[in-house]
């Protein structure tokens, strides 16, 4: 079979990604599989996805709750890869969307650690959607948020929360702008601390979390926008940035093309020229150092979206960094994952209970 | 790379296995892409073992036992799967094994439903061992005896037990003769409900669970003693037989050739035709008409080690009790298929314990 580039940089580059983050190994390996073209892709994934939520739908019928919060949690997951770069075809991509948020907030008061799907106010009137889940039996737990970059989801975010949870610690998925739920009306944002900033007087309006003990943790932009907010929201007490770019427009050129699409989609620009322009703000030259809080830095030396002398830069300049450099990790780590999610969660805990 | 037959074999036959009982699917393909050869399979698994279980100590000694738990149930498959088939060098396979059996012991207290190792009185003042587990805030609930086949282990069945210990039934997964802690001692035997009887009176004597309410839950070769065992052990309420041979003689020819390996050292037969004779007992002939409690047969139709038809035809031999889940795309334990039937077998446990 041959695959076009597309379907090859897809599997290249975020493997790893899709099992780390909830797709089971075999639906990955049968679906990358049957597709050659990349306009089949979305296509492929939603009807897997579809398969996983008539489970859910069967299993919650029968009030076998626990059966029907697996199967939405997978059918949420394939929906989401399958839209998760698919922005030639907004049409496709929205309904994709769609799904991934309604079977996740299906499963939702099914999971081992059952949430909410919360709407937070944001400016301009406008709302932010996050998911808050908390650890059973802890009073006022502390709370991670969780900011996705520019290809993922709160959804996907999923597992990562179960870490935190596990360790008593709440989370706070949240779609950012340029963000799943916030995608298609805002474009990305440079200054994240914005938008977090509304999801900390969120939590501070609720009585039944710790507002004072906040952590944040972003992967990809995600962590770039985690060392942004660090540096400007001073209510957070603790940072991790998972591979986060230093400086968004020096990779955009060496970035798949697939990936480039989705940052023109989300950006709102109207071609890669005005993408790299407009990526000039997402810098952290300035920024960084101006970090006050305990802020852990994970980088992957095989990194190929995100070269790993920005992660170190970050660390260098941000005074409270540590640095975790993998010499064998790929964008995100996925490719490692106990090698720092167990290892972040016990650190963030940590800097929490301080 | 060239490859070795049986390294090949190996990974054909099992890879979706690996990952679905808890082999971190990066691991898989670094370790088996990097192993040429049968002869440093055990070893290649037993240094991911290794890094695994020096996380776990770390964790464990700063305090965070979630990531300790974590690290060492990873340490515990890894050094399992490199010693499953590895018969042909017995040293290595125990060495592997006390690593299996000390790394998931370590984890025990730490996981999201802890247990214990425990200590089962079987015939003739021998000891079966096993692991209970139990769900949270249930008092004296229901258990679910998971027993492994020809290659696997109690401490392979972790991720088997979490279903049903969320369903909130108790698990008490075990090695019976020729299996983890039974397989240096103790043949493996065809009439397996005797250590399930074992198993039930150890139950009986606990305060904490509810003995009246016992199911058991079998794979591949445990897919032929979860029926022999509901046969002649009346205790047992239900029963699940997920791809066990009817008859394991017909087809001992076609079986990869350390499967048969594994067969003749764990039998305790000196010749293949030794083993073919031990197992010409290993036959549900007559058998199958004798069970009285509910039956779930599962078999995937692209089974290349267990023909799919001995499922039929144990299912054809209980009409009374037995139902066949039979996946098209299912392959030997249909475990390249998990969220068809896991989920799915631990709702219809729990139904049937609660009756």
């Amino acid at each position: 079979m041959t695959r076009d580039a597309q379907v090859q940089s897809a599997i290249d580059n975020w493997a790893p990604r899709f099992i780390s983050n909830g797709v089971d190994s075999n639906d990955f390996q049968r679906i990358t599989n049957s597709v050659e073209h990349w306009d089949d892709w979305c296509q492929a994934w939603s009807e897997c996805g579809a398969m996983h939520a008539q489970m859910g739908e069967r299993a919650e019928a029968r009030g076998n709750y626990v059966s029907a919060a697996q199967h939405y949690f997978q059918a949420a997951i394939s929906y989401h890869f399958g839209k998760y770069l698919f922005v030639h075809r907004p049409q496709e991509l929205r309904t994709a969307h769609d799904h991934v948020v309604a079977y996740y907030q299906r499963a939702l008061p099914y999971f081992d650690f059952p949430g909410e799907h919360v709407a937070i106010p944001y400016e301009g009137g406008a709302t932010m959607y996050g998911i808050l889940r908390k650890p059973w039996h802890t009073p006022k737990p502390p709370v991670v948020i969780m900011a996705p970059g520019l290809d993922s989801v709160k959804e996907e975010l999923h597992i990562y929360g179960d870490d935190f949870l596990r360790r008593g610690m709440a989370v706070l998925a949240i779609d950012g702008p340029g963000q799943g739920e916030m995608e298609f009306e805002y474009p990305l944002r440079p200054d994240y601390e914005v938008p977090v900033s509304y999801a900390i007087n969120y939590l501070e309006s609720r009585p039944d979390v710790n507002a004072a003990r906040v952590g944040l943790m972003g992967v990809s932009f995600g962590g770039q926008f985690a060392v942004r907010a660090a540096a400007f929201e001073h209510r957070l007490q603790a940072a991790i940035e998972n591979c986060g770019p230093y400086n968004q427009s020096l990779n955009f050129k060496n970035r798949p093309s697939i990936s480039r699409a989705t940052m023109v989609h989300r950006l709102k620009v109207a071609n890669e020229d005005e993408a790299i322009s407009r990526l000039q703000h997402f810098n952290l030259e300035g920024v960084a150092e101006k970090v006050t809080c305990p802020l852990l830095v994970i980088q992957g030396r095989k990194d190929r979206l995100v070269p790993a002398i920005q992660g170190e830069r970050i660390a260098a300049e941000a005074p409270t960094a540590e640095l975790w450099l993998f010499e064998d990790g790929n964008h995100v780590c996925n490719n490692i994952p106990y090698k720092h999610r167990p290892q972040q969660a016990d650190w963030m805990r940590e800097k929490l209970s301080v | 790379m060239a490859r070795d037959e049986l390294v090949q074999s190996a990974i054909d036959n099992w890879a979706p296995r690996f990952v679905a009982n808890g082999i971190d699917s990066n691991d898989f393909q670094r370790v088996s892409n990097s192993v040429e050869r049968w002869d440093d399979w055990c070893q290649a698994w037993s240094e991911c073992g290794a890094m695994h279980e020096q996380m776990g100590e770390q964790a464990e000694a700063q305090g965070h036992y979630e990531s300790a738990a974590y690290h060492y149930f990873h340490a515990s498959m890894a050094y399992h799967f490199g010693k499953f088939l590895f018969v042909h060098r017995p040293q290595e396979l125990r060495a592997a094994h006390d690593h299996v059996v000390s790394a998931y012991k370590k984890g025990l207290p730490y996981y999201d439903y802890p247990g214990e190792h425990v200590a089962i009185p079987y015939e003739g003042g021998a000891t079966m061992y096993g692991i209970l587990r139990k769900p949270w805030h249930t008092p004296k609930p229901p258990v679910v005896i998971l027993v492994p086949g020809l290659d696997s282990v109690k401490e392979e069945m972790h991720t088997y037990g979490d279903d049903f210990l969320r369903r909130g039934m108790a698990v008490l997964a075990i090695d019976g003769p020729g299996q983890g802690e039974m397989e240096f001692d103790h043949a493996m035997r065809f009439d397996y409900e005797v250590p399930i009887h074992y198993a039930i009176d150890y139950l009986e004597s606990r305060p904490d669970v509810d003995a009246q309410r016992v199911g058991l839950m079998g794979v591949s070769l445990g897919g032929y003693y979860a029926p022999r065992a509901a046969a002649f052990e009346p205790r047992l309420k239900a029963a699940i037989a997920n791809c066990g041979g009817y008859n394991f003689i017909r087809r001992f020819s076609h079986l990869p050739g350390h499967t048969r390996a594994a067969f003749l050292y764990r039998i305790k037969a000196a010749s293949e035709a030794e083993a073919i004779e031990k197992l010409s007992a290993f036959n549900l002939e007559g058998v199958m008409e004798k069970i009285r409690c509910p039956l779930l047969i599962i078999m995937g139709r692209r089974d290349r080690l267990v023909p799919p038809e001995d499922a039929e035809r144990m299912a054809a031999e209980a009409p009374e009790v037995a139902e066949l889940w039979m996946f098209e795309d299912g392959n030997h334990v249909c475990n390249n298929i998990i969220y068809k039937h896991r989920p799915q077998q631990a709702d219809w446990m729990r139904e049937k314990l609660s009756e």
